[in-house]
């Protein structure tokens, strides 16, 4: 059986070779991966914009919102600042701190934090 | 406009530091010995208000907190169906699928969208929290005193418009001659709403680029909303003004003042003196009597012929 985890990267144009954001809130966009947890196989790419890129308050927050109405289980990108983290533990999603790395090549990296 | 003062001058700038709150304690000081019936000053630089400071005043006569909506949702009634989530402009509310939303208090503003669009009534329309504080002290000048109102947010809130205007609304209830009205920097809504229903705004920039620049931003501001202003260019003699000068003219200035530059003035900041009582013979100090002198003659008509004594 195949397990899959949907994880959501901070990233500007969007895409698995877009570098990982330097910003949760003020991310323009987000690509949301899903991959097989056990290959490491990317099974689905899929790029959102951020509400919180545009917002005048509460970009975090609002961030964090798109990603749980996305059905994401674990975010990956700079540390989130405290209101986006609240936000991130009530809507249950996972928190990988990580930048300096492409979306394709953090993929690895991620599932690696997590296992 | 709420009944109240008689007239509404508005002291602001745009850009921090230039000298507003100097010339609004300066001013106060001046005119409550020449306004005999009531002067209020409101500090509404809520992030940062120190005009009590500068006044060298004691405690405030009394507290009163500075109430906004908050969202009280009661789960019971909540269905989940996240309109509250959409409607709120702050991102104040927070919803997992099939989970009761939750608020962050800080990042709420208190506009009440959500209480409007819940379709199952679960929000109370009672609910409040508090955003800040309004204190008021009395200041005593030669037998003679005037009234200080001073608004604070509390530490952390994101939010200053509301607390402006509850402390400003505050302000014009208890006055009934003048009130004198000291803004915070920037040209935000928070100042917007503190120059709100002004019979004269007095902007004050300094002759630097940094204050031309923020002068303009601020005459658009005042211009824009259909106010009459003066400008007061402070510090004056360190630098040219020619530009300053110009851009009050395009925006319909009607008068420039000129306090020059003068070191007594932060001795007297650090006694909690305004210089007109530090150093009367000041050359600041006699720029600032003439600009309390023109006010009041300005003002007389107002604030009526027993209004101001001694113009």
């Amino acid at each position: 059986m195949i397990m899959v985890v949907r994880i959501a990267f901070a990233t500007g144009s969007g895409g698995l070779d877009d570098e990982i954001y330097s910003r949760l809130g003020r991310a323009p966009t987000f690509t949301i991966v899903d991959v097989d947890e056990k290959t490491g196989e990317i099974l689905n790419v899929k790029v959102i914009e951020n509400p919180g890129y545009t917002a005048g308050s509460g970009a975090g927050v609002k961030a964090a919102q798109a990603l749980g109405d996305e059905k994401v289980q674990v975010y990956a990108g700079p540390t989130p600042g405290p209101n986006a983290y609240a936000a991130l533990q009530y809507l249950g999603i996972k928190v990988v701190p990580l930048t300096g790395y492409k979306v394709r090549d953090a993929v690895k990296k991620v599932l690696e934090m997590l296992a | 406009m709420p009944s109240g003062p008689k007239a509404i001058v508005s002291v602001t700038g745009g850009k921090g530091g230039t000298g507003k709150s100097f010339v609004a304690t300066n001013l106060a000081v001046l005119l409550s010995e020449r306004i005999s019936n009531g002067l209020v000053l409101a500090d509404l630089d809520v992030e940062a208000p120190n005009d009590h400071i500068l006044l060298g005043v004691g405690d405030p006569l009394n507290v009163i907190e500075i109430e906004i909506f908050f969202p009280k949702i009661d789960y019971k009634k909540c269905t989940s169906c996240g309109a509250c989530v959409k409607a709120c402009d702050t991102g104040a509310i927070i919803m997992a699928q099939g989970r009761p939303p939750f608020v962050f208090p800080r990042l709420c503003s208190g506009c009440m969208a959500c209480y409007y669009v819940c379709p199952e009534k679960a929000i109370a329309r009672d609910g409040k929290r508090v955003l800040g504080y309004i204190r008021t002290y009395r200041v005593e000048r030669n037998g003679k005193s005037f009234m200080l109102v001073s608004g604070t947010i509390r530490e952390g809130e994101e939010h200053t418009p509301p607390a402006i205007v509850a402390t400003k609304r505050h302000a014009m209830n208890m006055s009934r001659g003048l009130l004198l009205v000291d803004t915070g920097a920037g040209t935000g809504n928070g100042i917007s709403a503190a120059i709100q229903y002004s019979d004269l705004v007095i902007a004050v920039t300094e002759p630097t680029p940094l204050g031309l620049h923020d002068l303009e931003s601020i005459l658009k501001i005042v211009s824009g909303m259909g106010y009459r202003s003066w400008v007061v260019i402070n510090r004056h003699g360190i630098g040219p003004e020619e530009e300053h000068v110009e851009l009050a003219k395009q925006y319909g200035v009607e008068r420039i003042y000129r306090i020059p530059y003068s070191p007594i003035v932060p001795r007297a900041y650090s006694r909690g003196m305004p210089i007109v009582e530090y150093a009367p013979d000041d050359p600041a100090s006699k720029a600032l009597e003439e600009l309390a002198r023109d006010l009041a003659v300005e003002l007389e008509g107002k604030l009526g012929v027993a209004g101001v004594v001694g113009a």
